[in-house]
């Protein structure tokens, strides 16, 4: 490995030291400091998460060869303040809320200092401008903007400092206080370790050789150059798999490793582990395989006639169908006055959490297999590890490490099974963890849908019958794809109460992605279609949206679509206070947008156009709207 | 405003269930009152953002009587905790904020069995609050640090307290689909106000009202926290994310490609929190983490509808999609002037 020598400065100490030629800036402070505050969310550039200042610039210090660093002067969050001794920003980020996952958090409180730095009278539209770089997938911003002007206006004077200590301590009940987050001071810092901060003693890096074919058998595989690439310690495959080498949350279909067969692009085929994690690549990338592609599906309607299977041994590409049925439709569309058909669809997600996977197992010396990541399902994980490993659940003891951001995305078990492997097989402590390419690619999605829906409804708005049938691409391999498509059946039809319905959800396999769960979990998609198709309704029926929905909704005693009678329904409160917050003004939904009267209020933000900036610059403003 | 720039206003209702789906859901915990009047929770959860740890100290602080910050969480690990199952389907705050709750419980009256003897009162007088315990109708009063010291020292009780909470949901029935998937529902709805350019297509949503009933909110800022955050992933699905794939092959691999809403495209979002408390569990908590985000997508699509009378069906709204919708709806009036 090629090195060099560096001199620079970082946080006020000097450093005079021999790195590898190929790391970058933020690899220097990770590996070689352990400065871990700043994150590794991209590694291009795009999320803000590895920000720093050189020589008082704020740079994404994932973009900056360490070579470039020497002579200069480094700060990072470690700099800004101590869980104790916090900074204004920092107090103002604790105050506030601002933090959630934490995992962007070192770096948006990075790019806050810059910008009260350069111009510490910033209105709000300047803070979103100069914080335009750095992503959040928790908190929408808000709570970092109002952290931001909070400091601000501290700094300036205008606030008491007093105001960042302050939180009101309830008289009576700390039930419904606003309590400061107790973890906040460890994530405003970037003293957090999350599992791709963490080192061990002979800890070995994992790497992953995926598959290029959406679809295809595997003639053969050759590790024998991959082998002999030094430093490397083990190569697994599925053949290595001591247990039972099928697992999923639903339904038992996926192997550790690829047996046979590869299903999707990007699916794993064989873990290296080496002592670096360049050996560990470039071993990966002297892995030889043999494909016989076989012919694939993209598509779940075309999936659905079995023609090619996605598992040969199920006879049937169909996940699972969950059908709802109440009453009988056909009665329920004969007594409407109208009758509305139309089709829905929504896109397959990414989750998008900060914190790409990432994991650390190690065999202790009791002979317990241990996984540290940030996993959502560290119960379900040892079940299936334990057959994987055929282990006895006492041996097998999973830890959850703070999670950046998991929104469902690090439900399902993907890497924790091929780094179980490689721990059994050297007995070393091994640390894997994804670059942002391979965990968009290679984990799961939101299961994109189309939905086809028919309404009956009465003239004066009483929905007399629903018929719903939703398709969802489940991908390759089960995941929760049956869960999901149950919670799109329950909930599909909405908070409303109708005597005839008949609802199915299909969750199908192709050759795409897996589709796993996401936030709101198949709600999302069939609820969509609700709300589109009843203010297509309202506009028909010369209805107020509200109005229409009042007509409908869920009453406390009332039977859901699954026949469950509510021990309450909220749903007519919530629409009533809905409405006064919103001001919002009666009428039919007929593109009205125009003659509006509720437009424009003072709870919207500022329009943004071409130079939107600058007419709030030249008027020097101390942060006013 | 420039006259190409058109708003509009729209709204969406919904429903959610809290806790997993159509299946028995159970969370356990453990709680001690500990030295110096402190307290020590543990059970299996941590933190994946939601704000989980600063709830569940302020259940075992007001439980307890201790206060919040002398309040230690226990790490999640399935071979030193007890099992509280996953942290996803809106059941953190449900299920183990009560398994919390209960565990804190039993410990209390472990102590308040022993301070009972202490002052020789019955033990139905006693409270504890903000660190210190007393009896009411007496001038019995001390810290929780003392008591905690008497309850091991001169009666050799460890005050350990176990809770477990279950939520008896059942399976649906197969052919109908009848059950009772889950014990507790939360309803929300939001309005949407955006603008749209019809020269370029493109939808800024600049304001969302939401409100959402949560059961009791045991931190009304958290929960707003999580609305808020829920809407932008929301605005995310309704205008640009697009996970797009050729042939399995992902084009979309990269933040440069695959677009997530960054400060300059979120909304200000006004919340109102609706509390409608849970009947059935010891808080009357419900939750908030996945219902937050499932309004938004139909507001923002019936929001640009009222603002230029196009309606997008298929997510994401793109501006491509928008200008194709604004095209067609144009030939469309042009036909019928023809006829």
């Amino acid at each position: 490995m090629h090195k060099l020598t560096i001199n620079l400065e970082v946080n006020g100490r000097k450093i005079n030291k021999e790195v590898n030629s190929h790391y970058r800036l933020l690899d220097f402070l990770r590996e070689d400091l352990d400065l871990t505050g700043s994150k590794e969310g991209c590694g291009a550039g795009e999320c803000g998460t590895c920000s720093v200042f050189v020589d008082g610039k704020l740079v994404k210090s994932c973009l900056m060869p360490v070579a470039k660093a020497s002579g200069k002067k480094i700060e990072t969050v470690e700099h800004q303040g101590t869980p104790d001794n916090l900074s204004t920003l920092q107090k103002a980020f604790f105050l506030t809320g601002a933090s959630q996952c934490g995992f962007c958090i070192p770096g948006m409180v990075m790019a806050a200092t810059s910008t009260l730095r350069n111009n510490p009278k910033a209105g709000i539209e300047e803070i979103k401008e100069e914080m335009g770089g750095n992503i959040c997938r928790c908190t929408g911003y808000q709570k970092i903007f109002d952290a931001v002007e909070l400091a601000r206006d501290v700094i300036s004077g205008k606030l008491d400092p007093k105001v960042l200590e302050e939180y009101s301590k309830p008289e009576a009940s700390y039930l419904g206080a606003n309590v400061k987050r107790i973890d906040a001071p460890g994530k405003v810092t970037g003293r957090l370790k999350y599992a791709a901060d963490m080192k061990m003693t002979n800890m070995l890096h994992m790497q992953v050789f995926r598959s290029s074919r959406p679809h295809a058998k595997i003639k053969k595989l050759d590790l024998s150059k991959a082998k002999a690439v030094s430093g490397v310690e083990a190569i697994v495959t599925c053949d290595d798999v001591p247990g039972i080498d099928n697992f999923g949350v639903f339904i038992e279909d996926q192997p550790v490793l690829a047996k046979e067969r590869v299903r999707y692009v990007g699916e794993a085929i064989a873990a290296v582990a080496a002592d670096t994690l360049e050996a560990a690549k470039e071993a990966v990338g002297k892995i030889e395989i043999e494909y016989e592609d076989l012919p694939a599906l993209y598509d779940p309607e075309e999936a659905l006639k079995d023609e090619i299977l996605v598992h040969e041994h199920y006879k049937t590409n169909l996940v699972k169908h969950i059908p709802i049925r109440k009453g009988n439709v056909e009665e329920g569309f004969a007594k409407a006055d109208l009758i509305v058909e139309e089709k829905f669809a929504t896109q397959p997600v990414e989750h998008a959490y900060l914190e790409p996977m990432a994991g650390l197992s190690y065999v202790d010396s009791d002979g317990s297999l241990v996984i540290v990541s940030p996993s959502q399902n560290i119960t379900h994980h040892r079940h299936m590890m334990s057959k994987i490993m055929d282990l006895p659940i006492n041996k097998v003891r999973f830890i959850m490490s703070p999670v950046g951001g998991g929104f469902g995305g690090k439900e399902d078990m993907i890497y924790q099974g091929m780094l179980a492997l490689c721990a059994m097989k050297t007995r070393l402590p091994v640390r894997y963890v994804m670059t942002r390419e391979e965990d968009i690619t290679s984990t799961a999605k939101r299961h994109p849908s189309r939905t086809n829906y028919k309404i009956g409804i009465t003239k004066d708005g009483k929905i007399t019958a629903v018929q719903i049938k939703m398709i969802a691409d489940g991908g390759a391999y089960g995941c929760s794809t049956e869960g999901v498509m149950r919670k799109a059946a329950i909930l599909g039809a909405g908070p409303y109460q109708i005597d005839n319905l008949q609802m199915d959800t299909v969750g199908v396999y192709t050759n795409n992605t897996p589709s796993g769960a996401f936030r709101s979990f198949g709600a999302l998609q069939t609820e969509f279609a609700t709300e589109s198709i009843l203010d297509i309704c309202a506009e028909k029926l010369k209805m107020d949206p509200f109005e229409l929905r009042r007509k409908n909704m869920f009453v406390a005693g009332d039977l859901t679509h699954t026949k469950q009678e509510l021990n309450s329904a909220s749903i007519g409160t919530v629409l009533n206070e809905l409405e006064s917050l919103a001001s919002w003004e009666k009428g039919t939904p007929n593109s009205r947008g125009a003659s509006r009267k509720d437009l424009n209020s003072n709870d919207n933000r500022d329009s943004c156009f071409l130079g939107a900036r600058l007419n709030e610059k030249s008027e020097a403003s101390g942060g006013v709207k | 405003m420039s006259l190409t720039k058109k708003r509009g206003r729209g709204m969406a209702a919904s429903w959610y269930g809290i806790s997993r789906t159509a299946a028995m859901d159970q969370a356990g915990a453990w709680a001690e009152i500990d030295d110096g009047g402190t307290a020590k929770v543990v059970t299996g959860v941590t933190e994946i953002g939601e704000g989980i740890l600063t709830v569940l100290a302020q259940v075992a602080a007001e439980e307890l009587g201790v206060k919040p910050e002398l309040v230690h969480i226990g790490d999640n690990d399935t071979s030193r905790s007890p099992e509280a199952a996953h942290a996803g389907a809106t059941r953190q705050t449900y299920m183990i904020g009560n398994a919390v709750a209960m565990a804190c419980r039993d410990s209390k009256d472990k102590l308040f069995n022993e301070i009972a003897k202490e002052w020789n009162v019955e033990k139905e007088t006693l409270q504890a609050h903000d660190g210190e315990i007393w009896a009411n109708g007496t001038n019995y009063k001390m810290p929780m640090s003392e008591a905690i010291h008497i309850c091991k020292k001169k009666y050799g009780v460890i005050p350990v307290g176990s809770g477990n909470y279950t939520a008896h949901n059942t399976p649906l029935d197969p052919v109908d689909g009848s059950g009772s998937p889950w014990q507790a529902y939360v309803f929300g709805g939001q309005v949407a106000e955006v603008e749209v350019d019809t020269a370029t297509g493109e939808v800024q949503i600049l304001g969302i009202w939401a409100c959402h009933d949560v059961g009791k909110a045991i931190n009304p800022k958290g929960v707003e926290g999580q609305i808020e955050g829920g809407v932008v992933q929301a605005v995310g699905q309704a205008l640009m994310e697009d996970y797009q794939q050729v042939e399995g092959h992902t084009t979309t691999g990269s933040f440069a490609k695959y677009i997530l809403p960054t400060s300059l495209d979120v909304p200000k979002v006004t919340t109102k929190i609706v509390e409608d408390p849970d009947p059935l569990s010891p808080l009357g908590a419900k939750g908030i983490g996945e219902p937050a985000m499932v309004p938004t997508c139909p507001a923002i699509m019936n929001a640009i509808y009222d603002a230029v009378g196009v309606r997008i069906q298929s997510l994401p709204a793109t501006p491509e999609k928008i200008l194709r919708a604004l095209d067609e709806k144009k030939r469309k009036s042009n036909g019928m002037a023809i006829n």
